[in-house]
C-alpha cells in the first residue's frame, strides 16, 4: 500500500516534470528568437550608423565641391561683365533656395511649452494642449514671419525651404524629417522692426498663443545668422520644357 | 527496532526525493515564467527593428542622393577646367547652371506629372486660411516638387492671409473659392497620401463641409512665380 501510493506520487511527478520540461523548451526555442532579434537589432543599429557615416562623409564632400565649382565658376567668368551678374544671381538664388548660409538683421522667437500649467495672466488652464507647441502653429507662425517680408526662416537649425514639411507623429514634431522640440527657436532675416512689430501684434498669433499660456519670447536682432539647407535638393519631376 | 529504523530511513530517503524534485520543479516553473516575461517584449523589439529598417533606408536614400549630387558637381567642375585651359568663354556653361536654378527656385513655368485638388466652399464653411497652409504643408509631405493655388505659385516665403470671411490674399494677390490647387511630384505617392481613408486631407475637408475633389494629371502645367525675388536684408554667410 505505501510502495503503490509512493510510486503514484513520483508517476504524477515525473509526468509533471515532463510537461514542464516541454514547456520549457518551447519557450526557451522563444528565448532563442529573441537572443538573435536582439543580436539581428544590434547589426542593424550598426548598419543604420554605417549608412550615417558614409553619408555624413559624401554630404562633406558635396559641401566642399560646392566651394570648388563656385571658386571655378568664378575664374571662369572674371574677364565677362554678363556672365559675372549671372554668377551672382545663381548666388542670390542659392540663397533664396535655402542652399546658403545667410545673415543680416531680423528676429528670434522662441516658443516654449509651460510645464507650469498656469497662463500668462495668473490663470490656471484647463484645456493643457494648448500648453504646448503644435505643429500647426509653427505653420501659422511661419506664415505671419513670410507675410512680413522675411527672406529666411529656420526652426531649430532647419532652415525652412521649398519642401519644407512640419509633421506631427504621435508627439514627436518633425521639420525637413528631423525632430525638433520645445523649446523652440524659430529665426528670421528681414526688416528687424516690421518682423518684430507684424509677429508681436496685438490680436496675432503669438497674441493668442501667448494669452493661452504658451511661453513666447520675442528678441529683435542686428545679426542673425541662419544655417543653411542641411540636404540635397533634387527635383525629380519637374520638367521646363513640354 | 532494526525494522523500524529501516522504515524510517526509508521514509527520509522519500521525503528528500521528492523535496528534490520538487525544486527542480520550482526551478522549471521559474525558468518559464522569465522566458515567458521576455517573449512579451518580442512585440516591442519587432516594432524597433522595423523603425531601424526604415532609418536605414532612409539614410541609404540620402546618401544616394548626395552622392548623385556630388557627381553632377565634379562634371560641372572639369568642364569648367576644360573651358578655362582652352581659354574658351564659359557663358554656355553659365546660362546652363543659372537655368537650373531659376527652375529650382520656381523662375520658370514646370510641367509635370502629379496631382489636382479642388476647394470649393459650399453653403456649411468657408474655406480658412490654415486650410491651405495645411493642404501645401501636406502636400510638400508627400514629396510636391512645385505648387500653386489658383495659378499663384507657391514658394517657401509664400503666405496666406484672411483679411476678411470669404477673401483670401496669396502673397499680396485676391483669390477665392472655388481654390484649384497644382501639385507635381510622385503621382501616385501625392494622391495616396491624400486620399488616405478618415486621415487624409480629403477625408478631413469632407468631414468638415468643404467640397474636395482629386484628380491627377500626366502632364500638369505650373506658373511661374509671377512677383520680383527680392532679396534687401540678407547677405551670405559663412559657406
Amino acid at each position: 500500500m505505501n510502495k503503490k501510493q509512493i510510486a503514484i506520487t513520483l508517476g504524477v511527478m515525473c509526468f509533471i516534470l515532463t510537461v514542464s520540461i516541454f514547456v520549457q523548451i518551447k519557450t526557451i526555442k522563444n528565448t532563442n528568437s529573441t537572443i538573435s532579434q536582439s543580436l539581428k537589432e544590434n547589426e542593424l543599429r550598426d548598419e543604420v550608423l554605417r549608412w550615417k557615416e558614409k553619408y555624413d562623409v559624401a554630404y562633406e564632400q558635396l559641401t566642399q565641391s560646392g566651394k570648388d565649382l563656385e571658386e571655378i565658376r568664378k575664374q571662369a567668368t572674371q574677364n565677362d561683365k554678363t556672365s559675372l551678374a549671372k554668377q551672382n544671381e545663381i548666388i542670390q538664388n542659392n540663397m533664396l533656395l535655402g542652399t546658403y548660409e545667410v545673415q543680416g538683421p531680423g528676429i528670434e522667437i522662441t516658443l516654449t511649452d509651460n510645464n507650469t500649467g498656469i497662463s500668462k495672466d495668473g490663470m490656471e488652464v484647463i484645456d493643457l494642449s494648448k500648453l504646448i507647441v503644435h505643429y500647426d502653429d509653427l505653420l501659422e507662425v511661419i506664415n505671419s514671419l513670410n507675410n512680413a517680408g522675411a527672406e529666411a526662416i529656420s526652426i531649430n537649425g532647419q532652415r525652412i525651404i521649398q519642401t519644407t514639411a512640419i509633421t506631427c507623429e504621435g508627439n514627436v514634431i518633425k521639420v525637413n524629417g528631423q525632430r525638433v522640440s520645445s523649446p523652440f527657436t524659430i529665426k528670421a532675416i528681414g526688416s528687424s522692426g516690421l518682423l518684430y512689430g507684424s509677429v508681436s501684434m496685438i490680436g496675432g498669433y503669438l497674441y493668442w498663443m501667448e494669452y493661452e499660456g504658451v511661453l513666447v519670447d520675442i528678441k529683435q536682432s542686428e545679426n542673425v545668422v541662419i544655417e543653411k539647407y542641411n540636404g540635397v535638393i533634387n527635383y525629380k519631376y519637374i520638367n521646363n520644357e513640354n | 527496532m532494526k525494522a523500524l529504523n529501516k522504515e524510517i530511513k526509508n521514509k527520509i530517503i522519500i521525503t528528500i526525493i521528492i523535496g528534490l524534485v520538487c525544486t527542480v520543479f520550482f526551478a522549471v516553473m521559474f525558468i518559464q515564467f522569465r522566458t515567458i516575461e521576455e517573449t512579451d517584449i518580442t512585440a516591442i523589439e519587432n516594432m524597433r527593428e522595423a523603425e531601424l529598417r526604415a532609418a536605414i533606408s532612409e539614410w541609404k536614400g540620402k546618401y544616394e542622393e548626395t552622392i548623385e549630387q556630388l557627381e553632377a558637381n565634379q562634371k560641372l567642375i572639369s568642364e569648367y577646367t576644360e573651358k578655362i585651359e582652352k581659354n574658351e568663354e564659359a557663358s554656355e556653361l553659365i546660362d546652363e547652371d543659372l537655368k537650373k536654378s531659376d527652375i529650382m527656385l520656381g523662375k520658370t513655368d514646370v510641367y509635370g506629372e502629379g496631382v489636382i485638388i479642388t476647394l470649393s466652399a459650399n453653403g456649411e464653411r468657408q474655406i480658412k486660411h490654415y486650410d491651405l497652409l495645411d493642404l501645401i504643408n501636406e502636400l510638400r509631405f508627400a514629396g510636391a516638387e512645385a505648387i500653386s493655388i489658383n495659378d499663384i505659385r507657391v514658394l517657401s516665403s509664400t503666405y496666406i492671409t484672411q483679411p476678411q470671411e470669404n477673401l483670401t490674399v496669396i502673397d499680396g494677390q485676391r483669390v477665392s473659392s472655388p481654390f484649384v490647387i497644382k501639385a507635381i511630384g510622385n503621382q501616385t505617392y501625392l494622391s495616396s497620401s491624400l486620399s488616405l481613408k478618415d486621415s487624409g486631407y480629403i477625408d478631413k475637408a469632407k468631414a468638415v463641409g468643404i467640397d474636395a475633389k482629386l484628380e491627377t494629371g500626366k502632364k500638369i502645367k505650373i506658373l511661374k512665380y509671377n512677383g520680383e525675388l527680392e532679396i534687401k536684408y540678407m547677405k551670405e554667410g559663412i559657406n
